[in-house]
């Protein structure tokens, strides 16, 4: 115990003594270099623009409101690919369990050439080579008078939500909460509703029904994109960074995804599979009940790994000047106001922030799957 | 035809019948993927290796035709191998390149005496001594080659030996601290790991180059390509220090109890015991995290630092070679180049792993 304590002791006189140093040699190096220190910086105007702004958003704003545009620019994208390389990833994995020996020698090849590829190579290529060669302004494809793709990005209509805007959010939540209480109902069932209706397709689909309904009631306008001098205006766009990050992100963490979904169906043992069909079970039943509910608990862990690799990914968005992050924070605002201690400390606890609540997220929601699974063997 | 023909035949289309039509969704998904091949495959091909120019070394030689145009590889090769090396001094490279070829041998063979010592002292102290001076010169006759003018396939191949070579050491370290009874050190570990495995590689670097030099009492001064190494050396070793915990976890009790009872000590039992068991179990792991890391070297141009992606993009620019196809077929040869490595380390891994497999099983 005594030899402990003297370790603990002299851990802690070096990690002191390291710290010193490096908070005077900063603090000297800084007023050397005459920086300000503290984040008064935040309140100044920015000065600058940002491409893509998902809220209000000018040159006049705070430095403060341009973090936080470039933040959600962030989450955008972390969101989009997240989704988009689940399905992906899903589609994959299923192709290399089929039957089928050429679906599932594809499925192996897709996974095989693009993991071994950088993700920053394969985000060069769909932005450099691929959408650089779309048309010109001038010369867009239009898609049924309302899509307009060219090499400034996808141009489509965007819903006006001065009129019935408060009523499609409004009826978004009753929605949310309707499918809930549906959810509820269905599982809790004495009927076991859950054996034979497909739960939560119906609860998305309730979801996306309710709001769309509303919509169509209501009679919503559209802002169409305009074709101006140099590009469109009005109307929502894809800026081709974004396109290029989504196609190269997805594609790339698809493949590890693809993997963990095959080798947690995978995982599964055969009896229970043999144990669904002599019960009588359908294979969308056997499927639904009883593989898909073992296979997840296998597949949670690694995925959160995959998940958090991706939005740790998102930061390649910087090499093609995608407005995140670290290419508006650590690149634009440290150029103007030079404080890079702040700024640098500021951007890793965001993203040490934001990891820490996923990998929360997920293994809370993997206990309570285990919690359930348990109970009921 | 004969008759043991006709049964091949039979033969053929009873697995084409199992494996590609054996029911209606089945059949569906052939002829999808058979559209993709036809749709997307076939053409990729001809761009890239049918109706490309091959042969020529020039910008005429690139016709203004839409396929991929070699004679800008061929043109660029030396620059995307050596970077700014000076012309003269290459043969260092070649040199170094040869030696690590040398070095690496005795891993390869399984019957070489004190396998371990041997590779551990080749590995840790002789190969990057040689290496610092030859790379860097200043001594013996060799003229000094700044770090700036470093580039291409030769940067990424340092940066990936350097950061393995450090960073092993250190990650086992800190898997040892993270499971030590003491515990201020395990806290230490810990949070250390857990923050840097919460950030973006870019992030770190990001640190290393903006914020590092401030750390720094006034007169010091590190080289920008030594600091961007030390930010990914920390990362790999972050990363590796998991591997080896989820390795350590998987020892049995009694092979500590059993080093106890051999009054071994605590460095003692974790040299001569423990290690050894860990190091096999974590190498799958270990492999796949260096593969990442391989890959993250590209991340080096977001920072300014030429790698083998940096010395491409920066060649594409290049004014004189305009043609169209030029971008694509660069970005092609490097692709390729990072995959035949990927993919080869990760296969490598499998076989060693099923190797051990395969011991495990002759043990029990």
């Amino acid at each position: 115990m005594k030899q402990e304590a003297l370790y603990q002791l002299i851990l802690v006189l070096i990690i002191a003594a390291v710290a010193f140093v490096i908070f005077t040699a900063t603090q000297s190096n800084l007023d050397r270099l005459g920086v300000e220190s503290g984040i008064d910086f935040l309140w100044k105007r920015a000065g600058f623009e940002i491409g893509q702004t998902l809220i209000d958003y000018d040159a006049n704003s705070s430095i403060a409101r341009a973090f936080l545009v470039a933040l959600l620019n962030t989450l955008l994208l972390a969101v989009t690919c997240i989704i988009c390389s689940s399905i992906v990833g899903l589609l994959i994995g299923a192709a290399r369990l089929s039957s089928n020996w050429l679906v599932s020698h594809m499925a192996t090849a897709y996974i095989e050439v693009f993991r071994n590829i950088p993700a920053l190579l394969q985000i060069f290529f769909w932005y450099f080579v691929v959408l650089r060669s779309l048309p010109d302004v001038q010369d867009s494809v239009v898609m049924l008078d309302i899509f307009y793709l060219n090499n400034r990005g996808l141009f489509f209509p965007a819903p006006v939500l001065e009129k019935g805007g408060a009523w499609l959010v409004f009826s978004l939540l009753v929605s949310i909460v309707l499918s809930i209480k549906l959810k509820q109902f269905l599982l809790g069932s004495a009927r076991g509703f859950a054996r034979f209706v497909p739960v939560m397709p119906l609860c998305l689909l309730l979801i996306l029904m309710i709001p769309f309904l509303v919509a169509l009631v209501l009679g919503l306008d559209w802002e169409l994109p305009q074709a101006g001098k140099f590009s469109y205006q009005g109307g929502y766009v894809f800026m081709p960074e974004f396109t290029a990050l989504v196609i190269g992100l997805s594609m790339y963490h698809a493949t590890y995804i693809g993997e963990i979904v095959r080798s947690s169906f995978s995982s599964v043992p055969r009896g229970q599979i043999e144990a669904a069909e002599s019960l009588g079970l359908s294979s969308y039943q056997a499927l639904r009940l009883v593989i898909y509910p073992q296979a997840l608990r296998v597949m949670l862990p690694p995925l959160t790994t995959v998940y958090m690799n991706l939005f740790k990914g998102t930061s390649l968005a910087a090499a093609i000047a995608y407005p995140e992050v670290i290419s508006v924070f650590v690149g634009t605002v440290n150029n103007l106001v030079g404080q890079p201690v702040i700024i640098m400390s500021l951007t890793l606890l965001v993203y040490a922030f934001i990891s820490l609540c996923i990998a929360l997220f997920l293994n809370w929601y993997n206990r309570r799957l285990g919690i359930i699974t348990g109970a009921r063997s | 035809m004969n008759k043991q023909g006709k049964q091949r035949w039979g033969r053929a289309l009873g697995w084409v019948r199992l494996n590609l039509f054996s029911s209606i969704f089945n059949s569906a998904l052939t002829l999808i993927s058979i559209a993709i091949i036809y749709f997307v495959f076939l053409p990729l091909f001809d761009w890239f290796f049918i109706d490309a120019q091959w042969s020529g070394s020039t910008p005429q030689d690139c016709p203004d035709k839409s396929a991929a145009c070699w004679p800008f590889i061929w043109a660029r090769l030396d620059q995307f191998i050596y970077g700014f090396y000076p012309q003269t001094e290459r043969w260092r490279i070649n040199l170094g390149v040869g030696l690590a070829v040398i070095c690496s041998l005795p891993v390869f063979f399984r019957a070489c005496p004190h396998k371990g010592i041997v590779v551990l002292l080749l590995s840790l102290l002789v190969y990057p001594l040689i290496g610092i001076f030859l790379f860097l010169g200043g001594v013996a006759g060799l003229p000094y080659v700044e770090t700036s003018q470093w580039g291409g396939f030769f940067l990424t191949m340092v940066t990936a030996v350097f950061v393995l070579i450090t960073s092993l050491p250190l990650a086992v370290l800190l898997a040892l601290a993270r499971q030590s009874t003491i515990p201020l050190l395990r806290i230490a570990s810990t949070s250390w790991i857990e923050l840097w495995r919460s950030v973006p590689a870019l992030v770190v670097l990001f640190v290393a180059i903006i914020m590092f030099p401030l750390f720094m009492p006034e007169g010091w001064d590190i080289d920008k390509l030594l600091r961007a190494l030390l930010a990914l050396t920390i990362l790999m070793s972050v990363y590796i220090a998991e591997a080896l915990r989820g390795a350590l976890l998987a020892i049995p009790r009694e092979q500590y109890e059993a080093a106890d009872a051999l009054g071994l000590g605590y460095w003692q039992r974790t040299c001569l015991v423990i290690l050894p068991q860990v190091f096999p179990i974590a190498l799958p792991q270990i492999t796949s995290t260096f593969i990442g890391l391989f890959k993250e070297t590209t991340l080096l141009l977001i920072i300014g630092l030429f790698d083998f992606l940096g010395m491409v993009q920066t060649a594409i620019a290049d004014p004189g070679w305009q043609s169209q196809g030029v971008s694509a077929t660069a970005y092609l040869f490097v692709a390729l180049f990072f995959w035949i490595i990927c993919f080869g380390l990760s296969r490598y891994s499998a076989h060693l792993e099923r190797i051990s497999a395969n011991a495990g099983n002759q043990h029990d």
